[in-house]
């Protein structure tokens, strides 16, 4: 997994890492347009993110609206104007139907006046009437500048429909001549003046129709690239806004994913710029904010590693000092002492020769007073050498049966002196245990000597046992016994249970703390049942096979 | 007539084996440092050796080190005189090479009993 993230490129919000078509086409966008700026103006706007993406969305909808409105405006104008048209292409069929009628009426007039009879003036009557009746249609449907026209040609049939009734009369009454005089005076120009009258307006609606047709036209031309134009335009402003938006926020949320890379990495105190004052803004101020406490944070924590690591150093250079110390003062201690005991050995052992008999007690004592010394000198020592952790178990295997008898051998002779039995129980078949075996051996002898030194007379007990992983060992005596209000510090360093006690038994009170921290030291513990005046048994349990883990 | 060494650099110790030695039939010669020692050790070419194990100049431990690695004085056992002071004396004097090692304060009675195992007199 580590290799994997290994090989990822610096930029590690991953976005940029392998740019595809659309990419490449933003990139070339925001480098050669002036889109890069506008992202970077947008970016600044002080708004938040969610009135942006409103204020696009509204822009884009407002357009929307307004190319729908001026769409439908178009539509009405187109449909008003076809209307219109509709009107004058009827009034140009009227006018032209008011032509067609006047033929007529000029007509049945002419086979009046030849023919003669009822019939043909019934006729025309009802072709006069019949024309009435166009034109009032007509006159109804009129368009305002045609009023006048109509005027004169209501004026002139006016006048028709007088002289046909005048020729009408005159050819009832077999004037034939005189109703042929009449047409010719003053029904045909009237005819003809209303002719021309027809012709005039028809002509004028034509051409009014054309007008129409042409506003039509231009109005449906202007209708499209209207619609057009806003639909481009929306398109254009819809990816557009698309565009700077996104890139006003794709562009921090990228500042911000490498420099959080960096910071990952453990670029502490690094910053991120972006021109935003929006959400992204105030993302990267609490961004840079945070770098900067880290920076601190690291700053601090690299300082204290530092005297830290001085200290260490201080520390191990007091540790080897005191450790040198221990070493040489131990030989120092050591040395004299050899001196007098082997001195006092070779005295003894005769090798000056004899020794007078009233010497032989005092070089005795001085060889007893000189072991007793070297006991203190190992106590000290020893102790010193566990405060400064440099007490270290030889660990080894060993048969418990040997440790507990090298103890009653070595005591045998001081219990047989004080008249006390020294009794040992070890059972059979104790498994082959691990340890310090002399350090074991020591606790054990510092129990049953202090057992021996505080009892007066009965006995003192060593007893050993298996109990699953652990090996308890306990030495119970017929000694003074503790008070109970002394048991629980009994095993601090040069504690007894009472300073008389010292005065009367001897010793510095080095022997049961040494014990504790060695039992200790092989992963155990020790304890104390006691009652003043009927002795103590003293516990301690270790485990079977000590690992150098739990000796540590 | 087996030649023993003693470097130790305390008059008392040195006088305690003078002492010991003088009813048997070992010859005694004495250094009080590490690198008179080696030097003696290397000029009279002795039987045995006993080392103790702090010394002015030369450490025990390197003098008995350094008189393993010489062909001329590999051959000679060493008794190296512990002090017991820091856990594995016994194993640094091993590794150094010694063929014995006796922790002080030692009883002479031992230290004859081991001489005269190491080097029987002739």
């Amino acid at each position: 997994m580590g290799s994997r993230q290994d090989e990822r490129p610096a930029d590690s919000t991953g976005l940029a890492s392998r740019p595809g078509p659309g990419e490449r086409i933003a990139r070339v966008l925001l480098a050669y347009w002036p889109l890069g700026p506008l992202v970077r103006r947008v970016a600044r706007l002080r708004a938040s993110v969610h009135t942006k993406l409103l204020g696009a969305f509204l822009l884009i909808a407002l357009l929307l609206i307004v190319m729908g409105i001026t769409g439908l405006e178009s539509i009405a104008r187109v449909a008003r104007q076809s209307r219109l048209l509709d009107q004058a292409r009827e009034r140009v069929d009227a006018m032209r139907q008011i032509e067609h009628a006047l033929g007529l009426q000029m007509n049945f007039m002419r086979n009046a006046l030849l023919l003669r009879d009822d019939a043909t003036i019934e006729s025309m009557f009802r072709e006069n009437n019949r024309f009435q009746e166009t034109f009032d249609r007509l006159e109804a449907a009129a368009s305002p500048d045609q009023r006048g026209t109509i005027r004169d040609i209501r004026s002139a049939q006016d006048k028709v429909m007088a002289t046909v009734a005048r020729i009408a009369g005159l050819i009832r009454e077999d004037k034939a001549d005189e109703a042929m005089d009449l047409h010719l005076s003053e029904g045909y120009p009237l005819y003809r003046e209303i002719a021309t009258l027809v012709t005039r307006a028809v002509r004028a609606e034509e051409a009014g129709m054309g007008r129409l047709r042409d506003g039509v036209e231009v109005t449906y031309r202007r209708a499209l690239l209207l619609t057009g134009g806003f639909a481009a335009a929306s398109i254009v402003l819809a990816l557009g806004l698309g565009f700077v938006i996104s890139w006003s926020f794709i562009l921090p949320v990228r500042e911000a994913g490498g420099f959080l890379g960096r910071v990952a990495k453990g670029d502490f105190g690094a910053s991120i710029d972006v021109p935003n004052r929006d959400e992204f803004g105030a993302l990267a101020r609490q961004m840079n904010e945070m770098s900067r406490e880290l920076h601190e944070l690291y700053d601090a924590q690299r300082r204290a590693a530092h005297q830290l690591q001085v200290l260490n150093a201080e520390l191990e250079q007091a540790s080897r000092a005191k450790s040198n110390f221990l070493a040489s003062m131990s030989h120092e201690l050591r040395t004299p002492m050899n001196a007098i005991l082997g001195f006092t050995e070779m005295i003894r052992d005769g090798l000056y020769g004899d020794v007078p008999p009233e010497i032989q007690d005092p070089v005795s004592d001085i060889h007893t007073c000189g072991r007793q010394l070297l006991g203190l000198i190992n106590n000290v020592l020893d102790l010193s050498k566990i405060e400064a952790g440099h007490m270290e178990l030889a660990l080894g295997e060993y048969v418990v049966e040997d440790v507990v008898n090298t103890v009653k051998l070595s005591l045998r002779a001081l219990a047989a002196t004080k008249g006390l039995d020294l009794v040992a129980t070890v059972p059979t078949g104790l498994p082959l245990a691990t340890g310090d075996s002399k350090r074991i051996t020591q606790c054990l002898m510092n129990l049953a000597g202090n057992a021996l030194k505080f009892t007066r007379e009965g006995r003192v007990e060593i007893r050993v046992a298996a109990e699953g992983e652990s090996l308890l060992f306990a030495v119970s005596d017929t000694g003074i016994g503790i008070p109970v209000d002394q048991i629980e510090n009994i095993f601090e360093e040069f504690r007894q249970a009472d300073a008389t006690v010292s005065r009367d038994f001897g010793g510095t009170g080095l022997g049961l703390s040494i014990t504790r921290k060695l039992v200790e030291l092989h992963g155990g513990r020790i304890w104390v049942e006691s009652q003043a005046g009927k002795g103590s048994t003293f516990f301690f349990s270790i485990p079977v096979r000590v690992a150098r883990e739990a000796a540590a | 007539m087996k030649t023993v060494l003693y470097v130790e650099d305390n008059e008392f110790n040195r006088k305690i084996v003078r002492q010991l030695l003088v009813r048997t039939s070992y010859r005694l010669i004495e250094a009080v440092d590490g690198e008179a020692g080696v030097t003696t050790a290397r000029e009279a070419g002795p039987d045995l050796v006993i080392m103790d194990i702090q010394l002015p100049k030369l450490s025990g431990l390197e003098a008995t080190r350094q008189l393993r690695a010489d062909p001329a004085t590999a051959g000679i056992p060493i008794i190296v005189i512990t002090s017991f002071a820091l856990a594995g004396d016994e194993e640094k004097a091993r590794e150094a090479g010694a063929a014995a090692y006796l922790a002080k304060p030692y009883s002479p009675r031992e230290l004859l009993a081991m001489i005269r195992q190491l080097a029987p007199e002739s």
